[in-house]
């Protein structure tokens, strides 16, 4: 547990190059406007990515249909075999990352990514895992694997990847 | 009187017929000059003179940008109906502007009013004096003095910037080159409440650009995004997914007591904005299947669905003036829509080219900036409800989004 108020060192140091002027395009201050960070008042859970990520195995990414958290039949698959081996692996923890495609606020996908990340946890404690050894974290549509903008990319795109941490 | 649409022919009829109804509560004695876009006063600023400082001409050119940019006024050579006169000048590094608003037709003096700034910063002294000429012609709060807080995305690092209502003096107010999401402003112009990712997770934090820190607000296990201050300053909304489910929750900033609003075990929350009065929110929830917007009363049980048309909508924006902003998914792209509750009638706001979405109102409940996507390359725009055409926002390299407008 962190004590709160917990002063955490300077982050960055400004470089001021203020251009003067009156180009409303003018470039950026180098300034840094935040030169300390704090902690809050409420205490962080302890969170898997301290730990050494397992690089060794990996799985493959569960997709989504569009606007939706639903586990498909098809996929079912995969959840099985990454409860078999969290199963088999008792000192592995998972981090289920959650992801949607480019499209729509990006605010909404934030939101939908987790409710997929979280409907991926649910089934894998309803295969026998341990509820305390899986966490989960929305990258929304902010990290996408397929670069492209049609069809095919959002597809790969839409998906719940597994992290495994040791 | 003689009323077209503007010449990209982007606007609603709706926004006429409000201009026209504002039009109604003008003064009788203003003159009209009807061209594209909105009515505006005729608005004489030769009497304006600047002494030669580098200073004092930046700021009369400032001040004339401001004022078209207000949306209120067309700068006249002849036959105004607003004469603004006075004079700016430096001395050492002091910066004085000297100004007087006379109601040409009635015969009176509006404003007579001394300004003072520094050589420095000529922009902030004219952006000052333009807003205390909307008010005493119109009676509205001006936008010049405001800024904006945005996602800036260059060369692959994400951070938040900052710029003045007009797009200049853009400046990178973090360094993380993490992804950060959803700036809003926190109180005043001094604080602004944001996600990053730069611990790892999508934990929510405060920065207070006075002291230059960063304080966490809560990074409780999975989703902490969309923090938004309420109006009394006093409660924090935001969507949390610490419970199962990604829902909305109030903390109470002063016990620290949070209250889960929403209880929905099988859809997501999102994009919580206060109305007005800070008693109730509006949302995005994909409870019906897609995302829609509903409104719910802070304590209420039940909230009600306010948005049927379009197959999505999001990125609910609550203005001063109690209309909603959000963004709809009409046939291929994301439009600006604007509900008016009194009315009880969403208006069309954007027609096409491009992607047009994240609207945040202006104090003056007139302008919304929010980010066009196009060609896959993401800039802010500024849009008037009263008609003017939209005009962009930023200029430097890069793709820019999820803008948030200051209150001040």
């Amino acid at each position: 547990m962190k004590s709160s108020l917990r002063y955490m060192g300077v982050l960055t140091v400004g470089v001021a190059v203020l251009a003067g002027g009156c180009k409303t395009d003018s470039d950026e201050m180098g300034e840094s406007l935040i030169i300390e960070e704090l902690d809050g008042d409420h205490a962080l859970m302890e969170r898997f990515e301290d730990r050494v990520r397992v690089t060794d195995v990996s799985f493959d990414p569960v997709g989504f249909r569009y606007d939706s958290y639903q586990i498909d039949g098809g996929e079912v698959g995969k959840l099985n075999r990454v409860a078999d081996y969290l199963r088999g692996n008792g000192d592995v923890s998972l981090v289920v990352e959650g992801h949607s495609d480019e499209r729509g606020s990006r605010e909404y996908n934030m939101s939908l990514g987790e409710h997929r990340a979280l409907a991926v946890r649910a089934y894998l404690i309803g295969l026998g895992v341990d509820s305390a050894r899986i966490q989960t974290r929305s990258y929304g549509a902010e990290k996408p694997v397929d670069m492209g903008h049609n069809e095919a990319a959002w597809t790969n795109n839409r998906r719940g990847e597994f992290a495994l941490y040791r | 009187m003689h009323l077209e649409l503007n010449s990209r022919g982007r606007f609603a009829a709706g926004a006429v017929a409000l201009a026209m109804g504002l039009a109604a509560c003008m003064h009788a004695a203003d003159v009209e000059i009807v061209k594209a876009g909105s009515i505006k006063t005729a608005l004489s600023l030769k009497g304006m003179r600047a002494d030669s400082q580098a200073a004092s001409k930046t700021f009369r050119k400032v001040l004339e940008a401001d004022l078209v940019r207000s949306g209120w006024f067309e700068i006249a050579v002849g036959g105004a109906s607003v004469d603004v006169s006075g004079f700016c000048q430096g001395s050492g590094d002091r910066l004085t502007g000297q100004c007087r608003v006379v109601n040409n037709i009635a015969g009176k003096t509006l404003l007579s009013e001394q300004l003072r700034g520094q050589v420095a910063n000529p922009r902030q002294l004219a952006h000052r004096t333009a807003d205390a000429i909307v008010k005493a012609v119109k009676g509205v709060p001006g936008i010049a003095s405001t800024q904006i807080v945005m996602v800036g995305a260059r060369v692959g690092r994400q951070d938040l910037y900052l710029c003045d209502a007009d797009g200049a003096r853009l400046r990178r107010a973090t360094h993380d080159g993490a992804v950060c999401l959803s700036p809003s402003w926190g109180k005043g112009v001094l604080e602004i409440l944001y996600t990053s990712f730069h611990n790892g997770y999508p934990d929510a934090y405060r920065i207070d650009l006075g002291g230059g820190r960063r304080i966490r607000l809560a990074a409780y296990p999975g989703l902490n995004t969309g923090a938004v201050l309420s109006p009394d300053g006093r409660r924090i909304a935001m969507t949390l997914s610490k419970d199962g489910n990604p829902d909305l929750y109030v903390k109470d900033l002063r016990s620290g007591v949070l209250s889960r609003i929403t209880r929905t075990a099988y859809a997501a929350e999102a994009s919580p904005s206060w109305s007005p009065d800070g008693r109730q929110l509006v949302f995005v929830s994909d409870r019906a299947g897609r995302p829609q917007l509903y409104v719910q009363a802070l304590y209420g049980k039940t909230a009600k669905r306010l948005t049927y048309e379009g197959r999505e909508n999001a990125a609910p924006d609550w203005a001063a003036d109690g209309r909603i902003a959000y963004s709809s998914r009409r046939g291929g792209t994301y439009e600006i829509c604007i509900y008016d509750p009194v009315a009880r009638r969403h208006t069309q706001l954007t027609r096409g080219d491009g992607d047009w979405e994240d609207p945040s109102w202006a104090p003056d409940s007139r302008h919304i900036v929010c980010t066009r996507t196009s060609g896959y390359r993401s800039h802010l725009y500024i849009l008037d409800v009263m008609g003017d055409p939209p005009l962009r926002l930023t200029s430097s390299e890069g793709d820019w989004y999820s803008p948030d407008w200051s209150s001040q």
